[in-house]
């Protein structure tokens, strides 16, 4: 090995995601002296997400972050679909005002690895790190190839594969169970095709989401954001199911969609211009790891399992830029009490605990059990848009509600689990 | 015996997703991302592998615009010693004659060396010139597609081999002199993590416009250009088909598919 760097750092910081980014921001502020780590040739270039961040807690980071951020659309019409071979039937949610936006994570990460740097922090791109470097027990730096850089603490920000974190068995190899895929394509169609088709002006975006034959029935779901000039359309599939049931290529399955009505004609003329892939965590509470902390270290963000996935949608930038906030307060709190142990980090998990992150995981957690059960994505489908057929396509005598209910539930379970079922499944986001 | 090397490098756009102007016939060049130009990394692995058997400094230069200090930062990653970044509105718009008259006035700044190298061509124009060129300017000896050096006689001569595509070439030439490492003749090293630490927290990249360097403006960028794009010929377009055979005998399919071929005037013999 070559000997160790000459700088020394107080912060070390694994990952430029929004986790990274907003932690190396948030303690470069504090005037400590932070590297952020990061494999990819730019901030941003390895991350992939759906399409949708909710705003306050970046807002709350980032000084100037409504003004400056690269936001696409505020989003402004919800729309879920249950899809059959037979139909669809939607449920839509308009309103004046919003929470959340759509962008592309790649732009947002980037941007706000960009400002971390202009508060200070040094960012090194194309440098994979290879292992957490410890000491008795204490985390102490990193490794990279042949170099060794000393920083007092370490932040593990390497989201959902976190092969450090399993490295230094810190964290359970990841099971199937526990992951989701997303694949997606961004096509652009220029921004009056958009605002014709689906019915938005210029500043508002629709966030739409389908569950049922768009992933084959299969846990997970699809979703299509509209940005300033293009569309993100992607779907997410819980693996384990994906594996055992998906007898082709998963991207077979988006190109089935992609080509289907109504998105051939919703997307007639656009051009591909981004095709991706990502994992993401989907087994909520039980994913993270025991302790996110400990001696000389923190984990924030995807690598700590703080998201939410209700299949159809998935909920992390916010989560993970916030956890990064939170650990870099912590840090300074450890740092005012005179050293990095696991005893003065432990603050990182009482911050959490009283922040929204733990709260919303806490609240949706069953949701997210729910959603990992097959019988929602198939059930569900079935009978709304078996139940409106029934009321719209008739021939002479229109049926009641009731009975065109009765009629699609026929043989297909107990009307009692699924109103359970959907009490549970509206108490999400 | 230390060398005190200078490696000219280019930022170029990455021509693999460049497009023509059908106007001007030139190439578009805003908006696609940059990068070293790949043959120059040859040539950079060449001058750090020279460093590593007699020690020394390599000092990289580019004339290029301000974006191109990210390609300097990964170049001192790999090893690099410094980079000097010449730019100024002035130089912009060059043919291989003002550039080379611009890196030859500036290596003039940096003397005394002892070795000036190059990449052998460009992907983004691939003429091949600079090299020469910057050598003429100069009055220095050159020699192109280099694949090997060694210090001969104490530090007066260097003993080069070069590549003619299946013949090589042993050259003895006198120091100081500029050479081109043939493209894809070593493999480059990776950058190192400390290295990239260096070059973000030293100040390891100078830049120098033409205040500092007080050239003509006759003689760079558009005004010091004689060439000009006279005629460009732009690859025809093709547009798919999108026609399917849709059976399933190979026989069958392979007749179908010489029909469509002999449609297009394509004949099998
Ligand atoms: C298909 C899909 C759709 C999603 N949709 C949404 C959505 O609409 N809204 C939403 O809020 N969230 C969504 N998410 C979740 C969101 O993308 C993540 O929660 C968020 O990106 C997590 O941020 P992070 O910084 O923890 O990790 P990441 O964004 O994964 O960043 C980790 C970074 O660390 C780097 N890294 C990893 N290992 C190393 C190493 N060893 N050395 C150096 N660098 C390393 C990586 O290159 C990467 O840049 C979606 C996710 C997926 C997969
Ligand atoms: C017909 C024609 C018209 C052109 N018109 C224009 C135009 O209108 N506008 C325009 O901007 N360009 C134009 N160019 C491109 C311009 O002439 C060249 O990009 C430039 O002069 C360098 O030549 P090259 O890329 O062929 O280098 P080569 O001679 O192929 O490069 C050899 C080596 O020289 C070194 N080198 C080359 N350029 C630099 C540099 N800038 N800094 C440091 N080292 C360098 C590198 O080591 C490189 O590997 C034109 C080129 C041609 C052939």
């Amino acid at each position: 090995m070559d000997p160790p760097s000459a700088t020394k750092f107080d912060v070390a910081i694994v990952g430029a995601g929004p986790a990274g980014a907003s932690a190396a921001y948030t303690l470069a502020r504090k005037g400590f002296k932070v590297v952020v780590l990061e494999r990819g040739r730019t901030p941003g270039s390895k991350n992939l997400f759906g399409g949708r961040v909710y705003s306050h807690p970046l807002e709350l980071i980032f000084e100037g972050f409504k003004n400056e951020a690269p936001i696409e659309r505020w989003t402004k019409r919800e729309v879920l679909s249950f899809v059959t071979e037979e139909g669809i039937v939607s449920v839509e949610y308009a309103s004046g005002s919003s929470t959340s936006f759509t962008a592309y994570l790649s732009k947002l990460s980037a941007w706000m690895a960009s400002k971390a740097e202009s508060a200070g922090a040094i960012l090194v791109t194309d440098v994979r790190v290879d292992d957490i470097l410890m000491e008795n027990g204490k985390a102490v730096g990193i490794v990279s190839g042949g170099d060794r850089l000393y920083a007092d603490v370490v932040v593990i920000a390497e989201g959902v594969n976190r092969l450090l974190c399993e490295r230094r068995n810190i964290t359970p190899q990841l099971s199937p169970e526990e992951v989701a895929l997303g694949v997606k394509h961004v096509i652009r169609l220029g921004t009056d095709k958009i605002n014709d088709r689906f019915g938005l002006d210029s500043n508002e975006g629709l966030a739409w989401f389908l569950i049922g034959k768009v992933t084959d029935y299969l846990p997970g779901g699809a979703f299509l954001y509209t940005n300033s000039t293009t569309v993100s359309l992607g779907i997410v599939v819980f693996l384990s199911h994906a594996m055992k049931k998906v007898k082709r290529h998963i991207y077979e399955v988006l190109e089935d969609l992609r080509t289907s009505p109504p998105f051939t004609r919703l997307l007639e003329g656009g051009s591909l211009v981004e095709y991706g892939s990502h994992l993401t965590p989907e087994a909520g509470l039980k994913m993270m790891p025991k302790k996110l902390y400990g001696d000389g270290f923190l984990i924030v963000g995807d690598a700590a399992g703080l998201l939410i996935n209700l299949g159809y949608t998935v909920r992390g930038v916010d989560l993970a830029a916030f956890s990064g906030y939170l650990a870099a307060e912590a840090i300074e709190e450890a740092h005012s009490l005179g050293s990095y142990t696991s005893h003065n980090l432990s603050c990182y998990e009482r911050k959490l605990n009283d922040s929204f992150v733990m709260k919303e995981m806490k609240r949706h957690d069953s949701v997210q059990k729910l959603m990992s059960k097959s019988h929602i994505f198939e059930l569900y489908p079935q009978v709304l848009v078996g139940t409106t057929k029934r009321l719209f396509e008739f021939e002479e005598a229109s049926p009641k509600l009731l009975e065109a209910a009765k009629e699609s539930l026929k043989g297909k379970g107990s009307k009692f689990k699924m109103l359970l079922d959907a009490i549970t499944l509206m108490r999400g986001p | 015996m230390p060398l005190d090397i200078v490696v000219c490098v280019k930022w170029v756009p990455n021509t693999q997703i460049v497009n023509i102007d059908p106007r001007t016939g030139t190439l578009i060049r805003e908006g696609v991302p940059s990068i070293i130009n790949p043959h120059d990394l040859n040539a950079v692995e060449f001058g750090l592998t020279l460093k590593d058997s007699y020690g020394g400094r390599l000092t990289a230069i580019a004339m290029s615009p301000p974006s191109a200090k990210a390609g300097l930062e990964f170049l001192i990653g790999m090893g690099v010693d410094r980079a000097i970044l010449i730019t100024d509105r002035v130089f912009a718009g060059a043919d291989t004659l003002a550039t080379s008259y611009v890196l030859a006035k500036a290596i003039e700044r940096l003397m005394p060396t002892d070795l000036i190298i190059f990449g052998q061509e460009t992907i983004d124009s691939s003429t091949a010139h600079i090299c020469a060129q910057t050598a003429s300017w100069l009055k220095l000896p050159y020699i192109y597609y280099v694949i090997d050096a060694r210090l001969e006689d104490g530090k007066k001569n260097i003993v080069v081999k070069r590549v003619l595509e299946r013949k090589i070439e042993v050259f003895e030439l006198p120091l100081p002199c500029l050479m081109a490492i043939a493209m894809k003749s070593n493999v480059p090293r990776p950058v190192t993590l400390s290295n990239k630490i260096k070059a973000k927290m030293e100040n390891l990249i100078e830049v120098w416009n033409n205040e500092m360097l007080k050239l003509n403006i006759n003689c760079v960028g558009l005004k010091g250009s004689p060439t000009v794009v006279s005629k460009s010929i732009p690859t025809p377009v093709v547009p798919r088909k999108k026609l399917k055979f849709e059976g399933t005998d190979p026989i069958e399919a392979a007749r179908w598919l010489l029909d469509r071929l002999a449609e297009e005037g394509v004949r099998v013999i």
